[in-house]
């Protein structure tokens, strides 16, 4: 049956038609323009966005500077080590494959429980997992007999962090350790790629914590490379699309003397103390030495639990440097900085005497302070008075001073600031003044609290370093460039010290009378003076823990050990055209001279006998 | 039957642009399955069984189908029956049936079945068409379009309901009614939301108009898309060679979003050579509409015509990011048998209905 269709329908029928027809064009071109609008107007953008989608850039760990001692010895270097890496992806159950490598290469629970904690994860994505660092070379010859049963394993080199000299550099070079915050995030790498890092070291991404390893750590970390995989979707890397290779990290080339340090540590022997020796030309740091001390290619490469604790909660405190962070009073040493005080403020002149009967009273209250030795030293001019060292000149002199011009004077010398340029977390000691003692002791300052300045006791402390930077500053007539581990090319970083200035004269007297301390037949360090073919100045103290009037009470306190006093000597040479300083502070070893003394000499025959 | 014509009803620019268009579907999909032959294969067997059905279609005279347009809807209809009764739930829908070895979407039935259906019950009504009319082909649209909602599946419900208003709009529904119903769309679609969309559904609008919100839940379809798309660029990254699509970053990329695979590998350039396929399909087809032999044959190429325009128009404003994400393929393109019988079937009846002639008065 055909239906006789009118054209009016057939009108209707067709202008409808076209009508939707219309919408449906109407329809292709806004989808037509949706696409121009994502495929050509905002193409960058999503261009970049699929590109960061499948583009999955790792980091690669560069390998870290050495640290070299002023001839070029390396005193911490990188060393090859050998770690058991493997292909999770690969391995369908990661207990069976423990089961079958534990006869090749020793394990402990610890190390298996962490490999199957990250296991999951890692094989889900095909990346890899370290099983074992630092084979042995019987590990590394039994695996790779067996390599062709593990072809989800092999051996990979990484390095680790050792020094030759471990102990006695550790306080000065530092340690270092995986860091959960090393990123370099100027790298464009996001940061959780960080822990699928290529490594260089078996540590993982380390960083210096302490010592040179953390202050010049940019320096000696070098930059990371880059490895960009091709991911998919579910993140497993697909492959390699580039490589930009690390640059390797700087070496540092330090003033450090590796003789000179050896020479120091064994001076000190197991005693507790510090030892720094100045290059008095560059002010170059040659010796920094702190006793006790620890090993830092353990604790860099992983040190058990418990030597952590016992190091931790030693008495004698091997973490504790010395040379950087120990206060200890001058003590005599602060003598030759008094007599130039004296000198600059016209209170005192070579040639005038005065009596030393052993003892000095106070005017205000006729408080005896007493000299080390019963009787006095009779008539003592200056020089005399630093060579024998007599307590009473120095007491009068500083008797005679305002406390608050001798401290500003300290302060020449780098007493109360930090001295060096380069070192770690130096302590910057102490000078009193009135203000302070106020706040802390609610007590006003005392002229006996000046008088006790004059012979380095009392309030005034120092570390090692400000020491070495004073005895250096008066070796080299006033003037230094500032102490520095790392050597300076650039001339324009050196700075020089606050001139302690003195007429030409008084600094020979000065350079004589300290010379006199070493060298002359009444000086109180001539005990040295045979131990070397040079001639020495200097000037030792001993620093008093306790207070006490007499020699007899003094001899009771003896017997505990940690009472007894401190010995100290800052010395330089070879006179009369010095080369170098140095600075020894021996905790509880008693009398300057003669403890700390052939430590000194021991150093400087070290860094001169080059 | 008695007098047919020794002549075979053919269609060229129909069958080569069908058929230009599922060779090159064969290759994208190739690409969208990350080079599984078996996939292709599979689907070329489709397409050749396509091409056959729709030969054997596009013989039958027109009156064929309207003669057999009741049965067929009631067929289709059974169809959805038993789906709902026996079908598998696949992902908490029922939308498939197993004959034998197939497995088919029945749904697919009822997208040809009601247009033929309505064109037999409205071709011979007078203009304007009454309130009756209106009402019976309303509520016929309305319950194919429930049993295909219910399944749940809204995105061929509403082409199953279009295809039925489509009818009923060419046979001349009136513009004052048309306008009505658009007002009271209006109205009640605060009701429309709460009441008939599932949480899925109106989740999926959600992220449409702000895919960051979610970029790892229900945004991700759509920004990945939309990567994919815009880094294509104008030529494309090459065939095999889109990021996106090789290393699954894009989602159903055989199926819904086969067209993020063309504009990531062929850029705005194979975007345009693809879309002007279509559109030479769908002018052809209106064509053959505005010259079929009677209103009913007008009717029924319409309707299919603007239901196939309609699926194409959804799938790619879901892709491209201007309509929520709807599971709609590609037609001629996308994976998947039911959805590409269907279509050839489909097409069988518009070559049928476009190139039958009015028999000679007796």
């Amino acid at each position: 049956m055909i239906f006789e269709e009118r054209q009016v329908e057939k009108n209707n029928f067709s202008s409808r038609a076209i009508f939707l027809f219309v919408l449906v064009g109407a329809c292709f071109v806004a989808v037509l323009f949706q696409v121009f609008a994502l495929q050509v107007s905002s193409y960058n953008s999503y261009e970049l966005a699929a590109l960061n989608n499948k583009n999955y850039a790792v980091p690669i760990q560069p390998l870290r500077g050495e640290i070299l001692d002023r001839k070029g010895f390396a005193i911490v270097r990188n060393e090859p080590t050998f770690d058991l890496i493997t292909k999770p992806d690969l391995i369908e159950r990661p207990e069976l494959f423990l089961e079958l490598i534990k006869p090749v290469i020793f394990l402990s629970e610890i190390e298996e429980a962490a490999y199957l904690k990250k296991f999951k994860e890692k094989a889900f994505v095909n990346k890899e997992l370290v099983l074992k660092k630092n084979l042995t070379a019987e590990e590394i010859a039994r695996f790779n007999v067996r390599s062709f049963n593990f072809k989800n394993a092999f051996i990979d080199k990484r390095h680790r962090r050792i020094s030759e000299y471990p102990q006695i550099f550790s306080h000065v070079l530092g340690y270092t350790s995986r860091s959960d915050n090393q990123y370099d995030l100027s790298m464009d790498i996001p940061r959780s790629h960080w822990a699928d890092a290529e490594l260089t070291y078996a540590n993982g991404l380390i960083q210096g914590k302490t010592g040179l390893e953390e202050t010049y750590n940019d320096h000696l970390l070098g930059t990371h490379g880059k490895r960009i995989y091709e991911i998919n979707s579910r993140g497993r890397l697909v492959k390699t699309l580039g490589y930009h290779p690390p640059e390797n990290g700087l070496d540092l080339h330090t003033h450090l003397d590796i003789e000179a340090q050896i020479s120091a540590a064994k001076g000190l022997g197991n005693r507790k103390g510090a030892v720094v020796a100045i290059d008095l030309k560059s002010g170059g740091i040659n010796v920094l030495y702190s006793a006790p001390n620890y090993s830092i290619n353990k604790l860099s490469n992983g040190m058990s639990v418990k030597e952590f604790q016992d190091l931790i909660q030693d008495p004698d405190k091997p973490f504790f440097n010395r040379a950087l962070q120990g206060r200890y009073p001058p003590a005599s040493t602060i003598k030759p900085a008094i007599g130039m005080f004296g000198l600059s403020n016209n209170l005192i002149n070579w040639n005038e005497e005065i009596d030393d009967p052993g003892f000095f009273t106070l005017p205000e209250n006729g408080r005896i302070y007493r000299g080390w030795k019963k009787g006095g030293h009779k008539n003592v001019n200056l020089k005399k008075a630093l060579m024998v060292s007599s307590n009473t000149y120095f007491f009068k002199l500083a008797y005679q001073s305002d406390i608050k011009d001798l401290a500003s004077y300290f302060s020449l010398f780098g007493f109360g600031s930090r001295v060096c340029r380069d070192c770690f977390d130096e302590d910057p000691a102490f000078v009193p003044s009135p203000e302070w003692k106020y706040k802390n002791f609610n007590i006003p300052w005392f002229t006996g609290d000046t008088v006790n300045i004059g012979v380095g006791q009392g309030y005034l402390v120092a570390t090692p370093i400000q020491l070495a930077n004073y005895i250096s500053i008066l070796a080299n007539k006033g003037s230094l460039p500032q102490p520095t581990v790392m050597k300076i090319t650039d001339k324009n970083l050196e700075a020089r010290s606050k001139n302690a200035t003195l007429s030409k004269e008084d600094w020979a007297k000065m350079h004589n009378a300290l010379t006199a301390v070493i060298e002359s037949d009444f000086g109180t360090a001539r005990s040295i003076r045979d131990l070397k073919n040079f001639q020495v100045a200097g000037k030792s103290g001993t620093a008093e823990l306790v207070s006490l009037d007499s020699k007899e009470a003094y001899l009771e306190v003896r017997d505990t050990e940690l009472l007894r006093d401190h010995s100290i000597i800052i010395a330089f040479g070879p006179m009369p055209n010095p080369q170098y300083a140095v600075s020894v502070v021996i905790e509880n070893g008693e009398s300057g001279g003669a403890v700390a003394g052939p430590v000194a000499i021991e150093v400087l025959n070290s860094l001169l006998n080059e | 039957m008695s007098n047919r014509p020794a002549k075979i009803y053919f269609d060229p620019y129909l069958f080569f642009s069908l058929f230009a268009l599922s060779i090159l579907g064969l290759f994208f999909l190739y690409s969208a399955s990350n080079g599984d032959t078996s996939i292709v294969l599979k689907q070329s067997v489709y397409i050749f069984l396509g091409f056959a059905i729709m030969l054997a279609v596009s013989q039958a005279d027109p009156d064929v189908f309207r003669r057999t347009s009741l049965v067929f809807i009631i067929f289709s209809v059974l169809l959805l029956g038993v789906t709902f009764l026996f079908g598998p739930e696949i992902n908490g829908a029922q939308r498939w049936v197993r004959l034998g070895p197939f497995s088919f979407q029945s749904s697919e039935l009822l997208k040809l079945a009601l247009p033929i259906f309505l064109a037999n019950f409205l071709f011979d009504k007078r203009l304007p068409i009454q309130s009756r009319e209106i009402v019976i082909s309303l509520a016929v649209i309305f319950i194919a379009f429930i049993l295909v909602a219910r399944q749940p599946d809204l995105g061929t419900g509403l082409i199953v309901a279009l295809s039925g208003l489509f009818v009923l709009f060419l046979s001349g529904l009136s513009w004052s009614f048309i306008g009505g119903a658009f007002i009271a769309l209006i109205i009640c679609s605060p009701l429309i939301w709460n009441v008939l969309l599932q949480p899925f559904q109106q989740q999926r609008i959600a992220t449409l108009f702000n895919p960051e919100s979610d970029p790892f839940g229900a945004g991700w379809n759509i920004i990945q898309s939309k990567i994919a798309i815009g880094s294509g660029g104008i030529f494309g990254k090459g065939f095999g060679e889109g990021s996106q699509t090789q290393l699954n970053f894009l989602p159903e990329t055989k199926t819904d979003f086969i067209f993020s695979v063309i504009g990531e590998e062929f850029g705005f350039f194979g975007v345009v050579i693809l879309l002007s396929i279509y559109f030479f399909i769908l002018m052809r087809c209106l064509y053959l509409a505005l010259n079929a032999r009677d209103r009913f044959c007008r009717l029924v190429i319409g309707g299919l015509t603007l239901t196939f325009a309609a699926n194409l128009i959804i799938n790619l404003s879901m892709v491209v990011g201007l309509l929520p994400v709807v599971g709609m393929p590609l037609p001629f393109i996308s994976k998947g048998g039911s959805s590409l019988i269907s279509l050839f079937f489909a097409f069988g009846i518009i070559t049928s209905m476009g190139t039958h002639k009015k028999f000679l008065p007796q």
